[in-house]
């Protein structure tokens, strides 16, 4: 997405800003969040080719002349000289949290959103906290200021999510004020800073994947009017919007639990494709008001197996080791929870065994003919696809810490419906690092990967699995 | 085709650029040793005129004791048997179980000296006709003995016929035919029911449950599959299955309680269990480990009948509903008068008389000197009657209306009794595919040397293909000699008569380009084989009905205008039927779904639901 400086760039204007979206918006449906630095870095170029969509196509659609090859920095510079406080990045909107916003504005109304008196931040406190702005504010200085700082409260204030306080926002800006009123108005970006932190808000939207109403047209259509950037950006989010919406095949649900069982057994079904599959509970945490709540050997552990894996240990040669491997990090959202599978190493070949069909199997008719050729070469479907076989994976586990002991009970726990596993030496190949990542803020209250150990700890770990537990 | 044909042209074209010099050894034609097999024949393009021309006839003789002995019978059964009490009750009175044994019907075809009728197969099949009118008792009796005593009959030893065939045949006990469990179905390999043979090996131990066991509750002979250990020639102990007669009396032998069905209420169902059964060893069923092919045979033998039994039920139905479709007036005109009524009338008489047909040419080929082969005959049987069956059950409830729902009215039973015909006995679905790929196998066998010389670029036979396939693509009148001078078929029937023909041909053709495509992989392919047995299902009701109306004009029998009507609906019909699944069997052919239809159905099993989401919906 080379939207960097350059000409021509009018030309493309719709790819840019469409990708971005797209990219954002399967991100907040459950994929990967991929970090904070990228999806700021998708919003400067989502903002960048916004702005220069319309500057480009109205600049061609009037002149005509190559207008776009002039680098749009010029004639923003014109009109923004009196307004922009930081002319380089002008048409940049910022992210919630640039540390280059002026602090001083923002100390003014703080304090509006100061913990109201029982404490609560809710939304009831918020839309108090915008209400007192606008009475107290008549002519709604420092508009542009509040409604950045109330974008980034909204998070706090559990807000983020709700449509009508995004109507809100946008209801603080004046009405009929910023309209271009000529054509000169349209073509040069018309109160720019204002129509910047419009489309901050339906950035914010679009990173929480809040789809605008008629309401919210309608605000903007009155703020902005027709032909502004503000106005773009809405028509795009609803065309991408709806389209994307869907894309992920694999939805994760909205709001995910709280619970880390609960969020394990998601998880796992997450990553389950058989449908037979069942979620087990080998362990419940202990209570947190529980005397050794901080045990590491009390957490949760919570498995899954399909009946097909179940049979398919039960088939397992005891001679050849299985090993527990992990931890491995599943995204789901925002929270990232971290598995181990029960896994063996592939056959080789000359030990595997060749599925026959029995003589005499089917009562009803033969199950295969007796013929010496196969299918032709023109009705053979396959493609030439260079398939990496893997062992088979017998069970999966999300357990609250990685260390042997826990899942050693894990191993206990799947000996009850799997009394094989017995018989079956278990290796444990616990990796120090879980090979993500990691988010440096303290938000996320998944337990930390485990600290790094000994790295390849088979030889001194192995152990086999005594008879009974 | 096409694409085949393609390919085979540019094989050719790479093989004629080639001025090679390569002597062209002219293999002799292979040709099939000369069988009986009416039905594998089609599958090479080819009738076998003499099975199935002229329709086989009985003798006046026969026909004549028949006759006496079915007079009583028909009149048992429409003024005695009270189907609707059997239904509600979920019981046949056990009176009318004695006067069933009392006329003999419990040993129909038992041989004479075990004191049976020793009916022949077409005898059976229009005794069974009558049998038909009463689905609950038809299925008692079938369950007796269509499976239930066949195995003494077709692999018990002598003294096992003498003890257990007289007493069977006189209804004393009835017998009940233990192969299903819960967990085997058609799957022969997972049959846990387990004999163990004794230390003395004077007994085996039964263990093991029986599911869905007509007659379990009445039963006191079982026919019982059951796995054995098995020395095989080279050493190896395997388990295989075995069949054993099994007593009630031998001890050990529960029923479960009768289960409550949809239809057929008055056949008594059940889960039978075996708990440690000592059973002689003098009551192995053929032979130790040979339980396998002693339950394919009896399943096999037990199809045919079902055919006829339709016909007369359907016979009836047809004379209820004609009854009340010329007395019920709306509009000031009879229903009967009334176009899409009358059509009905068409096709339930079409699907009766084909049925009909296809009943006694196979019954005729079964009583041929010689063991002929003919299941893949009976099967079709078996298919095309039990849907024929309730495609008209249905019609006919249709043409009641909501009298037809009540239940006032025998229709909605009849609706109820003839659904499970697609069901057992093997379900249709299962029996298309044992259709098709016994067919396919023995044209495969045939043609082997052909494919085989195909693929390896044989220029002679390649040529030979390509020539063959553009005199077909350039439309060749296909004449196998069913009318003209020498002609088996009535000219009046010629244009059915020449459908078939080009049907037969090009049906064979398919088959070779099928196995060509798929060689022996195409025992997967179960959209193709299901088309494979649809198209020769039709090929061979055609046959069928040919022949009988054939006959009926050369006898001058009564109406056989009616039935040239019939016969040439149902050849023009399924003529065109085959023409659409042909062209379905088309690799490129835009008739051909079944990528698209596979697609969607595991999209569907993937997810096991239904997947598009509601009209409804919005994104925003």
């Amino acid at each position: 997405m080379g939207a960097g400086g350059g000409g021509g760039r009018s030309l493309s204007f719709e790819t840019p800003g469409a990708k971005a979206t797209k990219d954002k918006l399967m991100e907040c449906n459950g994929g990967c969040p991929t970090g904070k630095g990228m999806s700021w870095a998708q919003a400067i170029l989502l903002a960048r080719g916004a702005s220069r969509g319309w500057g480009g196509i109205c600049s061609t659609a009037l002149t005509g002349a190559p207008f776009s090859q002039v680098p749009p920095q010029a004639p923003r510079g014109l009109r923004c000289s009196a307004a922009a406080h930081n002319p380089d990045s002008s048409l940049v909107p910022h992210p919630p949290e640039p540390p280059r916003r002026p602090v001083k504005a923002l100390a003014v109304h703080e304090e509006l959103f100061r913990p109201a008196l029982d404490g609560a931040r809710n939304k009831a406190n918020f839309v108090r906290a915008v209400q007192n702005f606008t009475e107290y504010n008549v002519h709604k200085r420092g508009h542009v200021d509040f409604i950045y700082l109330a974008l980034r409260k909204m998070r706090e204030y559990g807000v983020e999510r709700d449509l009508s306080v995004y109507n809100l926002l946008l209801d603080i800006f004046p009405k009929e004020v910023f309209r271009p009123r000529n054509i000169f108005h349209s073509i040069f970006l018309h109160y720019p800073r204002q129509q910047e932190c419009g489309i901050a808000v339906l950035e914010q939207m679009e990173n929480h994947g809040v789809m605008p109403n008629k309401e919210t047209e309608f605000l903007l259509l009155q703020i902005f009017g027709r032909k502004s950037y503000p106005m773009l950006k809405l028509v795009r989010m609803k065309l991408w919007f709806t389209r994307f919406k869907n894309i992920n095949p694999f939805p994760v649900p909205r709001d995910l639990p709280q619970d880390p069982v609960d969020l394990a057994s998601l998880a796992l079904q997450h990553m389950e494709p058989d449908l037979s599959a069942r979620v087990t509970t080998y362990q419940m945490p202990l209570l947190k008001d529980s005397p050794d709540a901080m045990d590491p050997t009390e957490t949760h552990i919570v498995g899954i197996q399909s009946p097909e894996q179940q049979s398919a240990l039960a088939r397992h040669d005891p001679a050849r080791p299985i090993f527990v491997e992990g931890p491995f990090s599943l995204w789901l959202r925002d929270k990232c929870v971290y598995y181990h599978i029960l896994r063996a190493d592939l056959l080789p070949p000359e030990e595997r065994e060749v599925e026959e069909i029995p003589e005499e199997w089917n009562i009803y008719y033969p199950m295969q003919l007796d013929l010496a050729y196969g299918r032709s070469s023109w009705d053979d479907y396959e493609f030439n696809i260079d398939e990496v076989e893997e062992g088979p994976v017998f069970a999966i586990c999300v357990a609250g810490a990685h260390d042997q002991a826990t899942l050693a009970k894990w191993i206990q726990g799947l000996q009850e419906t799997n009394p094989a596993l017995a018989r079956i030496p278990v290796v444990f190949r616990l990796s120090g690092s879980s090979g993500e990542l990691l988010p440096s803020s303290s938000e996320l209250e998944e337990p930390p990967p485990p600290p790094p150990e000994g790295q390849e700890e088979e030889d001194s770990q192995q152990r086999q699995q005594q008879g009974q537990s | 085709m096409s694409g085949c044909g393609l390919f085979l042209c540019s094989v050719a074209a790479r093989f004629c650029r080639a001025p090679a010099a390569f002597t062209v050894i002219r293999r002799p034609l292979l040709t099939s040793p000369p069988s009986r097999a009416f039905a594998k024949e089609l599958f090479l393009g080819k009738i076998q005129k003499k099975e199935a021309f002229p329709f086989p006839e009985v003798s006046r003789d026969e026909l004549n004791e028949i006759n006496q002995f079915l007079g009583p019978v028909e009149k048992f059964f429409t003024e005695e048997v009270d189907s609707r009490k059997i239904d509600q009750e979920g019981k046949i009175p056990d009176e009318t179980l004695e006067k069933l044994k009392s006329l003999g019907l419990f040993g129909m075809q038992v041989p004479e000296e075990y004191g049976g009728l020793g009916l022949s197969n077409t005898m059976y099949a229009r005794l069974a006709e009558v049998i038909g009118l009463d689905a609950s008792i038809a299925v008692t009796l079938a369950a007796h003995q269509s499976i239930g005593l066949k195995g003494i009959i077709l692999a018990g030893s002598k003294e096992q016929k003498a003890r257990y065939l007289p007493r069977l045949a006189s209804g004393e006990h009835v017998a009940a035919f233990c192969l299903t469990e819960p967990a085997s179905g058609s799957d022969a390999a997972s049959i846990r029911t387990r004999a163990t043979l004794s230390a003395d090996k004077s007994h085996y131990v039964l263990n093991g449950s029986k599911v869905w066991i007509t007659n379990g509750g009445l039963a006191n002979v079982f026919t019982v599959f059951a796995k054995t250990e098995v020395v095989d020639s080279d050493g190896s102990v395997k388990d295989k299955i075995t069949a054993f007669i099994v007593e009630r009396d031998f001890g050990g032998v529960t029923n479960g309680k009768p289960e409550d069905k949809m239809g057929i209420r008055g056949s008594n169902t059940c889960e039978v269990h075996f708990e440690n059964t000592r059973v002689p060893v003098e009551n192995v069923l053929g032979e130790v480990g040979g339980g396998f092919k002693v339950a394919v045979n009896i399943l096999n033998s037990g199809r045919f009948s079902m055919g006829s039994m339709v016909a007369g039920m359907l016979k009836k139905l047809i004379e209820m509903t004609a009854e009340y479709a010329c007395t019920r007036k709306q509009f000031n005109r009879n229903l009967s008068e009334f176009g899409l009524i009358q059509e009905k009338f068409a096709l339930m008489a079409q699907k009766a008389y084909v049925m009909e047909s296809m009943a006694y040419l196979t019954a005729a080929m079964l009583d041929a000197p010689g063991f002929p082969d003919c299941s893949i005959e009976a099967a079709m049987v078996k298919v095309f009657s039990s849907e024929g069956a309730w495609t008209c059950v249905s019609e006919a409830l249709q043409i009641l209306g909501s009298s037809g729902y009540a239940r006032d009215y025998p229709y909605e039973r009849l609706l109820r009794d003839s659904r499970i015909l697609l069901i057992f006995e093997g379900t249709n679905e299962i029996l298309r595919m044992y259709i098709a790929l016994t067919g396919l196998q023995h044209a495969g066998r045939i043609l082997t040397a052909r494919v085989k010389e195909l693929k390896r670029g044989n220029v002679t036979t390649i040529m030979e293909t390509v020539g063959q396939r553009l005199r077909d693509s350039l439309g060749r009148t296909v004449d196998l000699g069913l009318t003209g001078k020498l002609g088996v078929v009535h000219p009046s029937l010629a244009d059915g008569a020449h459908k078939l023909e080009e049907n037969v041909y090009y049906f064979g053709r398919s088959v070779e380009t099928l196995l060509l495509r798929f060689g022996k992989t195409i025992v997967e392919e179960q959209l193709v084989l299901k088309r494979v047995a649809n198209v020769l299902i039709n090929l061979y009701g055609m046959t069928a009905v040919l022949s009988r109306a054939s006959r009926s004009i050369r006898l001058g029998l009564r109406d056989q205008d009616h039935e040239v009507l019939l016969a040439n609906i149902f050849c023009s019909e399924a003529y065109h039927q085959n023409l659409f699944t042909l062209s379905q069997l088309d690799k490129h052919s835009p008739e051909n779904l079944d990528d698209m239809v596979k697609k969607v159905s595991q999209q569907i099993l993937e997810k096991r639901a239904y997947i598009c989401t509601h009209p409804l919906d919005r994104t925003s």
